[in-house]
């Protein structure tokens, strides 16, 4: 099967300090893969090298099998491939509705169309209702995204990233932030867009990875140090080490 | 389906325009009135960059007037039959055209970055175009500038555009198109990108959109619009010069703009109409007209940095849930007004005395001012102007305040009002 993901001897330097230290990793198609490390680790580094948002200072990654590598991020966002950021990533001056709307416009072949109104189109309104009804944010959608609450925003993060129908998604600590409650919601909504899509998910909350994931992979300074499943990663003695200590069994 | 009340404004609107000029004999009246339809598709051409796509322009006249030395070659051209006639109601797709190609060429580079490099740039071609008008004279006519004449031929229903009358309906009409066309463009996937590009660029390109592409595209169409202005423009006064493409120009368009406000549609619209008004009515009663058009700018950025559409939209939750609620306001905003005129009439009362000091050489010192005399080499106009200042500057401390108040108190009843 070709790996919805590959990285191949990825490096990543910002002047003399090296972030990303040689990374060799395949993401399965359809797989719920999580990304752990301590703070600094790379993690989203690593996003924004997939998402072509940093140019690779060595190496080679490929989406579908197909070489993505120092691609523009429009390019590799048309691909398929999109992504949602650590830090709240919204259009804070228009309303819930129009940031959801504008997230499909080009992969449901609106493009840069100057002559046709987007009013009345059944195929956006019924997307974009059916994303907002999935993302709980149904009955504030005529609200100014830079008006919602903290969660809300968060939510309208994974809207705007799983709107243009991506068969790959990339979430960046999707519910750092939140209360428990939040967080459990958040979990459900992630399992649900993960039934239809391969997905990597970076996340500190340890209940989430280990209750999500079907493989994980643990990154530690740069370089990934395991990669597993749930039980795998649990039972790794240079994990438990390196980085998930005693305290951090779920 | 646009919905019937809409429509119902612009047919309104529409018969306002028709029997406006019926109703106004004055051929001044009828000149400020061309000029004001002018400036609407102007400014609502710069909105396109600057309140949907974020874009900072201080060289946008460069299209307009590029425009309009076009649109008069091209008709000279067609007197002399070196061009093929084109009807002068059609002329401004010409000039449209040619700021679409101008606009095409110069964006291409300018978008590639947006902010504060986006505004550099557009300055540096806003002098770089300023200085080759004096260069290629062929084409600009050097200081004297291109003149034209717009009466070619009979076009339909016996119209030569020779009487001003003709030309009045002539930019009427293109100016109810152009904000047709302008406003549906608002709608569309482009105009919704536009806007996200101007929120946030980074994200755009994460959804699948090149933002260089919708900035480009962005200007290009603006440019187009400007082009058209310029066109009429050229029409309208049968006359280019250099300064239509300099920087005076872009910045009265860019102050237009900002007054009337950015985030709404309408907003170009009353600042065009109102600066056109005070410009044609002020300019010739003071000298001073420039120092109030700057300071009504600043206080705008100031104070109000959603421009007057801003500021009225900021009512219009309350309007739509208790109209009544506007008239509890209305003492208030009165107050305001009342300490803000006195202010205001002490304030213009020495500008005006000191202008006219430092440019009168006349041994006159009398100045007509609301239609007193004023002896400006004695103290008491001088007194009581400063005394009209400092009382009206304190009530406006008092009052101002009780805005605040009561806008705030109406805004609570409203809200209030929705949620139970
Ligand atoms: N643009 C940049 N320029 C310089 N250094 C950077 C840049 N981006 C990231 N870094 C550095 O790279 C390292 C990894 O950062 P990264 O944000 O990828 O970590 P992370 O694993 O996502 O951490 P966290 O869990 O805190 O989000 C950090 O030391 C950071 O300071
Ligand atoms: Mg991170």
């Amino acid at each position: 099967m070709t790996p919805a993901i590959e990285f191949r001897g990825v490096q990543k330097n910002f002047g003399p300090t090296e972030v990303i230290r040689g990374i060799d990793l395949v993401i399965q198609p359809g797989e719920i893969h999580a990304m752990i490390g301590p703070n600094g680790a790379g993690k989203s580094t690593l996003f924004n090298l997939v998402t072509g948002r940093y140019h690779v200072s060595a190496g080679h990654i490929a989406l579908n099998g197909e070489d993505i590598t120092n691609r523009a991020p429009h390019d590799i966002s048309r691909k398929g491939l999109s992504r949602s950021f650590q830090v709240t990533n919204i259009f804070h001056r228009m309303s819930v509705y129009e940031n959801v709307r504008c997230a499909m416009l080009w992969n449901l072949g609106y493009r840069y169309k100057f002559w046709q109104s987007v009013r009345n189109k059944r195929d956006l309104t019924e997307r974009t209702d059916e994303v907002l009804a999935q993302t709980g944010l149904s009955s504030r959608s005529t609200v100014l995204a830079g008006l919602l609450s903290y969660s809300d925003q968060r939510a309208l993060e994974i809207a705007i990233t799983i709107a243009g129908g991506a068969n790959v998604v990339l979430l960046d600590e999707p519910t750092s932030g939140m209360s428990s409650a939040e967080t459990e919601q958040a979990v459900t909504l992630i399992r649900d867009i993960s039934a239809t899509r391969t997905m990597v998910i970076v996340e500190h909350d340890m209940g989430v990875v280990f209750d999500l994931a079907d493989r994980i992979s643990v990154l530690v300074y740069g370089k990934i140090i395991a990669t597993g499943t749930p039980a795998q990663i649990r039972a790794n003695t240079k994990v438990q080490e390196a980085y998930l200590g005693t305290d951090a069994e779920p | 389906m646009p919905d019937p009340r809409k429509l119902g404004i612009g047919a309104l609107i529409v018969a306002l325009l028709i029997v406006l000029p019926m109703m106004i004999s004055s051929s001044f009246a009828l000149s400020v009135m061309n000029q004001i339809g002018i400036a609407i598709i102007f400014a609502l051409a710069f909105n396109m960059l600057l309140g949907q796509g974020g874009m900072l322009s201080f060289g946008h006249a460069v299209y307009f007037g590029l425009a309009g030395f076009v649109t008069a070659h091209v008709i000279n051209g067609m007197h002399v039959d070196a061009f093929p006639y084109i009807p002068v109601t059609l002329i401004p797709l010409v000039g449209g055209i040619a700021g679409l190609f101008f606009g095409i060429v110069v964006g291409f580079v300018s978008t590639r970055r947006a902010g504060t490099a986006f505004a550099m740039i557009s300055l540096g071609f806003a002098e770089l175009v300023t200085g080759l008008t004096l260069i290629i004279v062929f084409f600009f006519g050097g200081e004297e500038g291109v003149q034209t004449d717009r009466w070619v031929r009979e076009e339909w229903f016996g119209i030569t555009y020779g009487p001003d009358i003709q030309v009045y309906y002539l930019i009427a009409a293109w100016c109810v198109i152009a904000a047709i066309l302008m406003y549906a463009l608002t709608r569309t996937p482009f105009g919704r990108m536009s806007n996200a590009v101007r929120d946030n660029p980074e994200r755009t390109q994460f959804i699948g959109y090149n933002t260089h592409r919708l900035r480009w595209l962005a200007f290009a169409l603006s440019s187009f619009f400007a082009g058209l202005a310029g066109a009429l423009h050229a029409i309208n006064v049968e006359h280019v010069g250099f300064e239509t493409v300099g920087l005076g120009q872009s910045a009265v368009i860019l102050i237009m703009v900002y007054i009337g406000g950015t985030g709404h549609f309408a907003g170009p619209i009353l600042g065009a109409i109102l600066i056109t008004l005070l410009n044609a009515y002020l300019s010739d009663v003071s000298p001073a007209w420039y120092l109030y058009l700057g300071l009504i700018f600043v206080l705008i950025v100031m104070f109000a940095p959603g421009g007057l559409a801003g500021l009225i939209m900021m009512h219009e939750p309350i309007r739509r849930t208790a109209p009544y609620l506007l008239w509890q306001m209305a003492p208030a905003y009165g107050a305001a007004l009342g300490t803000s005129l006195v202010g205001l009439a002490g304030a213009i009362g020495l500008i005006e005395m000191i202008y006219f000091r430092s440019t009168t050489v006349s041994l006159d010192s009398a100045l007509v001012l609301y239609g007193i005399e004023l002896d400006t080499g004695d103290i008491w106009p001088w007194l009581i102007c400063a005394a009209l200042g400092a009382a009206g500057g304190y009530g406006c401390k008092m009052t101002y305040p009780r805005v605040a108040e009561a806008y705030s108190a109406a805004m609570h009843e409203a809200r209030a009002l929705v949620t139970t």
